[in-house]
């Protein structure tokens, strides 16, 4: 075989592949190593690719060959330009010089500080709804595995949207309950899925999100949680991709649709719209208690560092003010911008938000096009099988209010050209 | 894609059809040996594999055409031996032909199952529609809108059991491949002992993904005897 046959051959595999293998070595280590290698070795490895300065729109990287790349960044989830902006920089900085490094222990041991309690007050605040507390971890990851395994148990029923991110997947199969799954936004199939359940008797958690970042599309809230409720489930609302972005006050699709109230639990994350990193439950300040104390990932991880605390702070008082208010307005044109470039030229699905997929297609693709896509100018996440469907491959461009209006036009040209090169241009 | 031996026999198909289905990964789990574990398509839920072939003529040097049907579970695959697109334990094989019944169960150990009485092939509508004695199996079709083939020349692993022994073999695939997840209408699985230990007649068992062998092309599937697995 050839050097191009065998780059070839590597581009056939997908990460599933790799999962396990059978038999008493760890074969999988040893093939996704040797594949992992082999792309290594083309130079085409855009994975883990370093980035020598803050998330803005424009970005360098170091390529493992030790190229630098200057490049529009696509592929950060600082939707609202949080990370790098002075004020929260500056209230990190504040945070530090006072509180040190880390928070040296768990929240509910020595690991809290009054930062975190004015953080978790302010979240409260934010949802305007009476008796509401806030429950703070270290990653948006262990604030929904902390939060499903601690309140449902064996017998208990998880029932979650089949596009549900792997932490909600993850913490339903910790806690042992019975784990149901219902075709992603569709509500027929839900209500089928709680009917043949004993809801009468049961205790059922439905999990779903605000926002879709495979599609960018958004959970279809508004018939969901009714069904959930009329069957006597919890609702949880991810709300990880929509917080600060979403609805006239940026909390959440939740409140675009009008349903806040109506949910029992919201989950956010910290390390996108915030621009920082950590997790959060917002819920009834009892369950809030509860949690504290009997979700495991936080209960025995490390507090948020306290420089990031300060900074999520400032983060959170900038989105709830004007702020907030232009930067929502102006990620939601960039974000039209983008797509009226896009459409009818390439498949950009159907959906609305700040995510937008280009579907390639072939995974095949995924490979080269990556490498293309960085060395045309572009910092953008691709996605493929078994994440998306067979032949539905796609870029995601998350779009920010920060992009520039040139930034967008330029991004989208790339994205026309590498469809022209890799052939998914729509005829 | 390697294989350890050379002790392997070439089959020519004009046609197959192959559609995954998710069901019950607990009624999975009892019918496959300890020594392998599920491949899971999500966290319960397993994933069958029911694969329709048209051999031609000549096969074994002597066979008439006939048409084969395999349920398989998909588990994970030995790594060792390569990197393949899937892994199978076999569960049941049916055919129309009582000769490669008796020769897949003397030389590839396959747990077969009662002969086929109806074996109806719509080539051009990539659908089969297979019964025995015993009523009818399945009946499946694509459900993809639009069809593009592309060469392709795939690796699976078989897995089968002999006696306590769990036995592997590699197969080869060669032949224009679409393959597809779109949703849609793929026909029925019926309740049938083909399907034994699994619930295929509920609703909720639905297909996970299909592959397609162009009609009319000369398919080429290369398998291995099987070794013992260890």
């Amino acid at each position: 075989m050839n050097e191009k046959d065998k780059l070839e051959d590597l581009f056939e595999y997908t990460l599933d592949m790799f999962l396990k293998s059978a038999g008493k070595d760890h074969a999988e280590i040893t093939q996704f190593n040797r594949w992992r290698d082999g792309i290594v070795d083309a130079n085409m490895y855009t994975f883990e690719v370093p980035h020598l300065h803050a998330q803005t729109p424009q970005v360098e990287v170091r390529r493992n060959s030790g190229e630098i790349l200057d490049l529009i960044c696509f592929a950060s989830y600082n939707y609202l330009g949080y990370s790098y902006h002075p004020d929260v920089v500056q209230a990190a900085k504040d945070a530090l010089d006072v509180y040190g490094l880390g928070a040296t222990g768990s929240p509910v041991l020595n690991g809290t500080f009054d930062i975190h309690n004015i953080l978790e007050k302010n979240l409260s605040e934010y949802f305007k709804r009476e008796n509401l507390g806030t429950s703070l971890f270290s990653s948006g990851y262990g604030a929904n595995v902390g939060v499903v395994s601690a309140y449902c148990h064996k017998g208990d029923y998880v029932v979650l949207d089949r596009s549900s991110h792997a932490s909600l997947i993850d913490g339903a199969i910790l806690s042992q309950a019975n784990i149901l799954m219902f075709k992603h936004n569709n509500v027929e199939h839900l209500e089928k899925i709680l009917n043949k359940i004993d809801y009468e008797n049961s205790r059922i958690l439905v999990c779903v999100e605000g926002v879709y970042s495979t599609d960018g599309n958004y959970g279809n809230l508004s018939e969901i949680v009714p069904v959930a409720k009329k069957y006597g489930a919890t609702v949880l609302v991810d709300e990880a991709h929509s917080l600060l972005v979403a609805g006239p006050g940026g909390r959440g699709v939740a409140e675009e649709c009008g349903v806040l109230d109506e949910v029992d639990m919201i989950i956010g994350t910290f390390s996108k719209s915030f621009g920082g990193v950590g997790g959060c439950l917002i819920a009834d300040k009892e369950l809030v208690n509860y949690i504290n104390y009997y979700a495991r990932s936080r209960m025995f991880s490390c507090a948020i560092d306290p420089g990031v605390t300060g900074g999520l702070i400032k983060a959170l008082e900038l989105a709830s003010g004007p702020d907030g208010d232009q930067k929502r307005e102006k990620i939601k044109e960039n974000a039209k911008h983008l797509r009226s470039l896009l459409r009818d030229k390439v498949d950009i699905g159907t959906a609305h938000s700040w995510i937008i997929p280009v579907i390639y297609g072939d995974e095949k693709l995924t490979i080269p096009l990556s490498d293309y896509l960085q060395h045309h100018g572009l910092d953008i996440s691709l996605m493929m099988f078994p994440a998306v469907p067979k032949n539905r491959s796609r870029i995601r461009a998350f779009v920010t209010s920060e992009h520039s209006p040139e930034q967008v036009e330029k991004g989208a040209e790339i994205l026309l050209n590498a469809a022209k090169e890799f052939n998914f241009l729509l005829d | 894609m390697t294989s350890n031996n050379n002790d392997f026999l070439v089959w020519n198909f004009d046609f197959a059809l192959t559609t995954f289905y998710e069901v019950d990964a607990f009624q999975l789990e009892t019918l496959i040996p300890p020594q392998l574990s599920l491949q899971e398509a999500a966290p319960g839920v397993g994933l069958i594999n029911v694969t329709a072939f048209n051999f031609v003529e000549g096969q074994l040097g002597v066979l008439p055409e006939f048409q084969e049907l395999i349920l398989s579970a998909i588990v994970a695959p030995d790594l060792r031996r390569g990197v393949p697109s899937a892994a199978m334990f076999v569960l049941s094989l049916t055919s129309t032909c009582q000769e490669h019944l008796d020769h897949s169960h003397d030389y590839y150990k396959l747990p077969i199952v009662e002969k086929l009485t109806v074996s109806l092939l719509n080539k051009k509508n990539h659908e089969i529609n297979f019964e025995d004695g015993e009523g009818k199996i399945a009946q499946i079709n694509n459900c993809a809108p639009i069809i593009e083939y592309d060469n392709s020349k795939r690796y699976f692993q078989a897995f089968t059991k002999d006696g306590d022994d769990v036995l592997i073999s590699d197969v080869f695939i060669e032949a224009p491949l679409f393959e597809h997840q779109e949703n849609g209408d793929t026909g029925k699985l019926y309740e049938h002992p083909f399907f034994k230990g699994i619930e295929v007649d509920d609703p909720d068992v639905i297909n996970f993904l299909q592959m397609i062998n162009e009609p009319g092309s000369a398919g080429k599937q290369t398998y291995f005897k099987p070794t013992k697995f260890v």
